[in-house]
């Protein structure tokens, strides 16, 4: 019988195979950020351990680095201690670190692709639950916690158990690409499959739906697979991911006989099976506006919001919490999205902060002004995304429209810096988690695409970007 | 093991409501352990204490993967967390470190036991004790590799079985 894409990954990674035993799995990427690292050095230093493999470890700091002006002193000193930190950390243990003033300074998982760091068929882990966006290069990327970050520094390897395979086929072509975006896709998947319903499983995306995305829109689409509970999304390799590959700064030197052995070998075969499988028809979706407080609390921009009944299917867990989202996102059922007026905008984070998301939205916003009660920011994925965007103009665009224009970390997506929500604030946001508090004690987070955001900036409410002019 | 139940009985508690994120800059356990679940509970370090056990429903440590939401939890002095489900990043941060035990339970369970009831998990029956209700129900088994790391006390120690 054939196998998968991820099944043969796998295979290719297995270091220790035993009966009722896990598999220990060879990593070929581990990826460092500033938040989750720290007790993983200090276990090494308490062991007298080294980093096994400094040449396939890579730091950089995005959590909780500020995005305002970086010649002046940080102000939370916090932040400033878990920064010289990892600064120390890489020091010690030999790793190449892109620091807060490197032009190669970024979000983690926006800047591993750009540098050429993730390579179809690798493995990559990181101490971060969004590694899974690697996985649009048919990478297999988990994100782990600090004891496996721990594990991998030590020994480059990982004890894991085989998660199972779910296909996730999207079929058809959307009707109005730059309105229905890789985002709405994500989201109509999760709101189908739920939150837990990749739970144990790695996701292979497939179909015509995905085959006609761009990378920066599959790196959309991979990087929510953890919001479906996935452990990793996949998408095969294919054309655009090894155009997309080619001559960045870490890209191999045996680069092209490599492409002609994924081209052949990294794709899962015509008979081999899945052990679940969801279809999702994209002819007639619809830009998605979360009204939750998860992502699986997405509905149409066109409809109104539902009912606990209606949303729940007779689950009371189900029921109980739309009742308990509602009432902290202050929204009642059948209010029309279209209604629901806002007071922050924020364009970033790992989902969608990248160059294409930033063109998209600033076709939006261009020549008009962000609503007088809306303050709206943008912050690029990395330093690379912003400096491309500015030889472009878009910072022009963003700014004349009133738009802050800011400097690449994590910024509002989880409020670890000082980019946050007041309590009671309602934010239109392109980043993945509208969890209670997410984006800041008491903030309310509406997860939309980089389009939606911006023209809610706009307008001041959410709005169907169909009814827009975006070509 | 014994302990008494704080249940919170809704499906989907995250990690950031288990440790808000601005807590991730905090190194001190202790100190960590103050801010646990402040974004869920206001009242639950009021009424936790050592060696109590969380129920709540399905999907349980969804979202990121801080290792702090484990530990600010046990360093509260909770001991295991009985689910429906669990998000895999949480479950497997929980037992890599010794942390605590992540128990998945079936319907029954989660229906029978209540806010404060006494109840005593057996792991090597797979048995769960409701002290207070005079009632028994089964929890789902640790998987082999799951239940090799706990018995090693941790990822670090485990070793697998030599030939």
């Amino acid at each position: 019988m054939g196998k998968t894409l991820f099944e043969k990954i796998w295979e290719s990674h297995i270091v220790v195979e035993k009966q009722n035993e896990p598999d220990l799995i060879y990593i070929d990427r581990h990826l460092v950020h500033e938040v989750t690292s720290p007790q993983a050095f200090d276990g090494l230093r308490m062991n007298n351990r080294k980093v096994r493999r400094p040449d396939l470890t890579i730091a950089t700091m995005d959590h909780n680095v500020p995005t305002s002006d970086r010649s002046l002193p940080m102000l939370d000193e916090t932040s400033a201690i878990q920064i010289k930190t990892l600064e120390k950390n890489c020091k010690d243990f030999g790793i190449t670190l892109f620091d807060i003033n490197s032009p190669n300074q970024g979000i983690v998982h926006v800047i591993g692709p750009q540098l050429g760091i993730t390579l179809p068929g690798s493995t990559i882990v990181c101490g971060d639950s969004h590694t899974s966006t690697h996985g649009a290069f048919g990478a297999l990327a988990l994100g782990i916690g600090t004891s496996e970050v721990e594990h991998v520094l030590a020994s480059q390897t990982l004890w894991l158990e085989k998660p199972k395979t779910f296909e996730i086929r999207v079929e058809g072509k959307r009707k109005n690409p730059h309105a229905v975006t890789a985002k709405d896709i994500i989201l109509s998947i999760i709101k189908n499959i739920g939150t837990a319903g990749g739970t144990g499983t790695v996701i292979e995306y497939r179909g015509e739906g995905i085959s006609d995305l761009s990378m920066d829109q599959r790196m959309t689409i991979c990087n929510m697979s953890i919001e479906g509970g996935a452990r990793a999304g996949l998408i095969a390799p294919d054309e655009k991911t090894f155009d997309y590959l080619r001559n960045r700064k870490y890209t191999p030197k045996n680069y092209e006989s490599l492409v002609d052995s994924w081209r052949d070998d990294l794709k899962t075969d015509s008979d081999a099976t899945f052990d679940k499988q969801f279809i999702l028809d994209i002819n007639d979706i619809s830009p998605q506006v979360s009204w939750g407080t998860n992502p699986g609390m997405t509905c149409d921009v066109d409809e109104p919001i539902p009912s606990p009944d209606e949303f729940s299917n007779g689950d009371p867990n189900q029921k109980k919490g739309a009742e308990k989202a509602l009432e902290y996102m202050d929204l009642k059922s059948g209010t029309m999205i279209e209604d629901i007026k806002i007071d922050r905008v924020f364009i970033g984070s790992c989902t969608n902060a990248r160059l294409e998301d930033l063109i998209e939205a600033s076709k939006v916003i261009q020549g008009q002004k962000v609503a007088s009660n809306v303050s709206a920011m943008v912050v690029p994925g990395s330093q690379m995304v912003k400096k491309q965007a500015e030889e472009m103009g878009l910072d022009k665009i963003f700014t004349d429209a009133n738009f802050e224009w800011r400097e690449a970390g994590c910024s509002m997506c989880l409020g670890m810096n000082p980019d946050i929500l007041s309590p009671g604030e309602r934010c239109a946001s392109t980043s993945n988690r509208n969890f209670e508090g997410r984006q800041g004690n008491g903030g309310r987070t509406h997860l939309v695409s980089p389009v939606m955001a911006a023209a809610a900036a706009i307008y001041g409410h959410f709005v169907d970007v169909r009814k827009l002019d975006l070509n | 093991m014994r302990g008494n139940i704080i249940k919170y009985p809704r499906d989907n508690i995250d990690t950031d409501v288990i440790i808000p994120g601005q807590y991730l800059k905090v190194h001190d356990y202790a100190e960590l352990a103050t801010h646990a679940m402040e974004g869920l509970d206001p009242d639950f370090h009021s009424k936790v204490k050592e060696g109590d056990f969380i129920l709540s429903g399905k999907n349980f440590g969804c979202g990121s993967s801080r290792e702090h939401a484990p530990i600010a939890l046990s360093h509260c002095g909770i001991k295991a967390i009985l689910a429906l489900s669990f998000a895999r990043i949480f479950y497997r941060n929980s037992v890599d470190g010794a942390f605590l035990l992540p128990i998945e339970i079936d319907q029954d369970a989660y229906d029978g036991i209540s806010e404060g009831d006494e109840i005593d998990i057996d792991i090597s029956t797979n048995e769960i004790k409701n002290i207070t209700k005079n009632q028994t129900y089964k929890m789902k088994p640790f998987s082999d590799i799951i239940g090799k790391i706990i018995a090693s006390g941790g990822l670090f120690k485990y070793k697998p079985d030599q030939d």
